[in-house]
């Protein structure tokens, strides 16, 4: 389902109304209108308003409408600009970006954006945000080369650097020189929208920024033009999922963001449609490569082969509409979709998952998988493994606990063998996590180093493609973790907002609301 | 009875001391880590690190209980974590929808448990008698979870009378606010009415027998003067105090409505702080908690002075 809909608006409901031969205009074509309240339910209270300070989704979600990046993402998911006047100038060598800024940006404050901003706020980044601390090493250096052109330099090439800037969670967002602190004390941005009030587990008002300066064009996923249609955004949290779907089908929001997937048929039957973002992520059995029973290939490639991944995606998501069994780690529709299908996947071969285990001669077979009914999914996709599990000859010790435990527990190498977890399909593969050494999972071979080398210091989007299918092939061969495959998202909206976008992040500038009168 | 009463402010302080101390090793031994919480998914152990240090939870457990110690008998209550901002300020700011929630699920429990405690007393063993008796065994089973979601879908997603969920925004008038809480109002209400019905009724059974109300019958008051003026009067003492708990109970948190109904009272705001292990707000929030039990009681041990004269301290 997709609520793309087109900026001529009074032109496609002429031409609708034309060749239907309808007097009435559809309200699928209505032109958008300026003004308006929205109330969007969330799964939740942000843990803070700092984009650079988490990488949790809610804070993206909310604070990329107060704060922008230099870079954003478009459609198809490629890099482009937003506040960065163009796409950045790069060396040959790869190691300095010229970025050019756009002029007449405001902050919130109504102070104008200039390079002496946009430098404190990378250096700020780079020191604090974990995505920016990933990229601090490789920084030789920041400067302004003037009053709107900033140089970065790297100490050798880095090709996921543009999409790590413009990433919206463990952003580099531009703030204000003068407002800059390690904790923020006030969140002034130059986005579409600024920060009026918040009243923790209770709402976040956010307001129209009347000095926005908008990109020209059309919009174009998360770039090109932001338009300001509505007045005011409010998000409010319900933590509940269940009271968050009796909102959704009693039309008490404009939107309510992450639905369980089983309200479907109570949704179509409510005063809200579903909103369903399809393909939205990807959940993954992460295996402990450091220590214990899984350090161990032999026995990680036995759990490879006796999973049978199409039964833990029916158990976890009851319903064909809502997974698809993919292999692969990027679905079609990504630049990084490589088709290779997985060289191991979905076998529920237990009889050679034994036979492998087998011959690597363990004195205990025991696997503690650690789990949290927090997202229900992960719970019933663990139950299922577990059994398959069995059925090749491991005996499984089932740790359910708090997502907050899970958090802290997946941490010490000693306490698991197989945690689980998801996460969206996020736009480069270098904003993932498990390719880090230092994530749980510690994945860390020649194998590994060598094939994110490559992938990382290629400059040609092309070659880029090819050696991600490299990094994907060392993955199944090395089964640091296991994709059990894609799944889609639900959500709901109202009627009478229109402009929503399905997006891993949902952002309501460009959405408006219809008049019913 | 000024001894009294200092005695029992000492009885606070002890109590007070000993929840504290509880409180800090429940919820240090329980695992979870606020930090790696604030920071999401992607950050590293070395980020995780850090911002414990900043947080001062890399310190030694003596240490942060010395140091939380010395923070209360400042009255200081520390800073939560995730709101960055005062403990106090933060239970402050809840204050008002679970006071408001408190005083409408007492009256609506009391309207329903005072009179129909005593008529089913008063009708003992007839079907009036167990038809309140098996009603109200049935609302003290129901969980308040599964009574919400039911009103929920028939005043919320049906008739469309009554908001599902929320506090209202910025600009929400009075009314508008009052009218989230009837339904967690309603829940709260009825589940504790059972528990009150029952007690009413067991107190008035046992005054009933009592010979001043023989006496009174035998001097030929009437029925409806003989129960109200002579029997209630004297069954009081025992509904005060289970109305007294009642009260206490919902002051602190009605942790499962609140939560159902996303109100951002007391009680929802225990249950965020222990998801995400907002250390400073469980342990601000539990104490208060428990101040208010303690000193609720003290309340209804001094309004037995009002209600029985013969009471002494």
């Amino acid at each position: 389902m997709n609520f793309r809909f087109p900026p001529h608006g009074r032109l496609c409901a002429a031409l609708l109304a034309g060749a239907l031969g309808l007097a009435a205009v559809p309200p699928l074509c209505a032109a958008p209108v300026k003004g308006g309240t929205i109330s969007v339910a969330t799964v939740g209270e942000p843990p803070t308003l700092d984009p650079m300070a988490s990488t949790a989704d809610l804070v993206g979600i909310l604070s990329q409408h107060i704060f922008e990046t230099l870079y954003t993402f478009d459609a198809n998911w490629n890099v482009t600009p937003l506040l960065a006047d163009k796409l950045p100038q790069i060396s040959e060598d790869g190691k300095v970006y010229t970025i050019a800024l756009r002029q007449g940006v405001t902050f919130h404050d109504g102070s104008a954006m200039d390079s002496a901003d946009v430098v404190a706020s990378l250096k700020r980044w780079l020191a604090m945000a974990s995505r920016g601390k990933q990229t601090a090493p490789l920084v030789a250096g920041i400067d302004a080369v003037d009053a709107h052109t900033v140089r970065l330099t790297l100490k050798e090439p880095y090709a996921p650097l543009t999409a790590l800037l413009a990433m919206n969670n463990g952003a580099a967002v531009i703030l204000p020189t003068e407002k800059i602190a390690p904790t923020l004390a006030e969140f002034v941005g130059t986005g579409p929208y600024q920060l009026k009030a918040r009243m923790p587990d209770q709402y976040i008002q956010l307001t129209r920024f009347e000095g926005y300066k908008s990109r020209d064009g059309e919009p174009d996923g998360y770039g090109g033009a932001r338009r300001q249609y509505l007045d005011e955004i409010r998000f409010v949290p319900v933590s509940n999922a269940n009271t968050r779907v009796e909102s959704a089908v009693a039309g008490q929001f404009d939107y309510v963001d992450s639905l369980p997937v089983e309200s479907l048929a109570k949704l179509k039957n409510g005063r809200s449609d579903p909103v369903i973002l399809k393909p939205f992520g990807w959940p993954r059995l992460v295996l402990n490569t450091k220590q214990g029973i899984m350090s161990n290939l032999a026995v990680r490639q036995a759990v490879q082969l006796a999973l049978n991944e199409e039964d833990m995606l029916y158990a976890g998501f009851g319903d064909k509409q809502f997974y698809k069994l993919n292999g692969d780690l990027y679905p079609e529709g990504y630049p990084w979709a490589t088709q290779l299908g997985g060289k191991v996947y979905n076998k529920g071969d237990v009889a050679a998952a034994k036979k492998l285990a087998d011959s690597a001669n363990l004195q205990d077979r025991t696997i503690r998988i650690l789990t949290s009914q927090q997202y229900e999914f992960h719970y019933k996709m663990a139950l299922v493994a577990a059994e398959y599990l069995k059925a090749a000859g491991f005996k499984v010790d089932m740790q359910v606990v708090d997502w907050a435990t899970l958090t802290q527990r997946r941490q010490d190498p000693a306490l698991w063998d197989i945690f689980i977890t998801h996460s969206p399909f996020l736009p480069e593969p270098a904003l993932i996590d498990f390719p880090s050494r230092d994530t749980p999972g510690w994945w860390d071979t020649p194998r590994r180093n060598t094939a994110l080398k490559a992938f990382n210091q290629a400059s040609s989007p092309q070659e880029r493609v090819k050696l991600w299918a490299e990094v994907q092939k060392a993955v199944y061969d090395e089964v640091p973790f296991i994709k059990v495959g894609d799944f889609n998202a639900q959500a709901a909206r109202s009627p009478s907002l229109q402009g929503v976008v399905p997006a891993p992040w949902p952002y309501f500038w460009n959405a408006w609301k219809r008049s019913d009168k | 009875m000024l001894r009294y009463l200092l005695n029992r402010l000492v009885g606070l302080a002890a109590v007070m001391f000993i929840v504290a101390t509880i409180v800090f090793v429940i919820i240090r031994v329980t695992p979870g880590d606020p930090a790696a919480v604030m920071l999401g998914p992607q950050a590293s152990q070395q980020d995780v690190a850090d911002l414990r240090a900043r947080l001062g939870l890399d310190q030694p457990l003596p240490v942060q209980y010395a140091v939380w110690l010395g923070q209360l008998a400042r009255g200081d209550l520390g800073r939560s974590i995730f709101l960055d901002k005062p403990v106090l300020s933060a239970l402050a700011d809840r204050a008002e929808p679970t006071l408001w929630l408190t005083l409408m699920s007492l009256a609506i429990a009391s309207a329903i448990a005072l009179p129909v405690g005593i008529l089913s007393a008063v009708k003992r063993g007839t079907v009036l008698d167990q038809s309140v008796l098996t009603f109200s065994m049935f609302t003290s089973s129901v969980p308040s979870f599964w009574l919400g979601l039911l009103l929920m879908q028939l005043f919320s997603v049906k008739l469309g009378w009554l908001p599902v969920a929320g506090y209202g925004g910025p600009d929400a008038s009075f009314a508008t606010r009052l009218s989230h809480l009837v339904l967690p109002a309603v829940v709260l209400g009825l589940v504790n009415s059972a528990l009150v019905t029952r007690f009413i009724r067991a107190s008035m059974l046992d005054v009933l027998r009592d010979d001043y109300v023989r006496t009174a019958r035998a001097k030929g008051l009437t029925e409806r003067r003989v129960i109200l003026k002579h029997a209630v009067r004297n069954a009081l003492i025992p509904i005060l105090t289970v109305l007294g708990l009642t009260t206490a109970l919902l002051i602190s948190g009605a942790v499962v409505t609140e939560t159902v109904f996303g109100l951002p009272g007391v009680g929802s705001l225990v249950v965020s702080a222990v998801l995400r292990r907002d250390y400073p707000v469980i342990q601000g929030a539990l104490l208060v908690i428990a101040a208010i039990y303690v000193l609720i009681n003290l309340c209804i041990d001094l309004l037995y002075l009002a209600v029985d004269p013969r009471v002494r301290y």
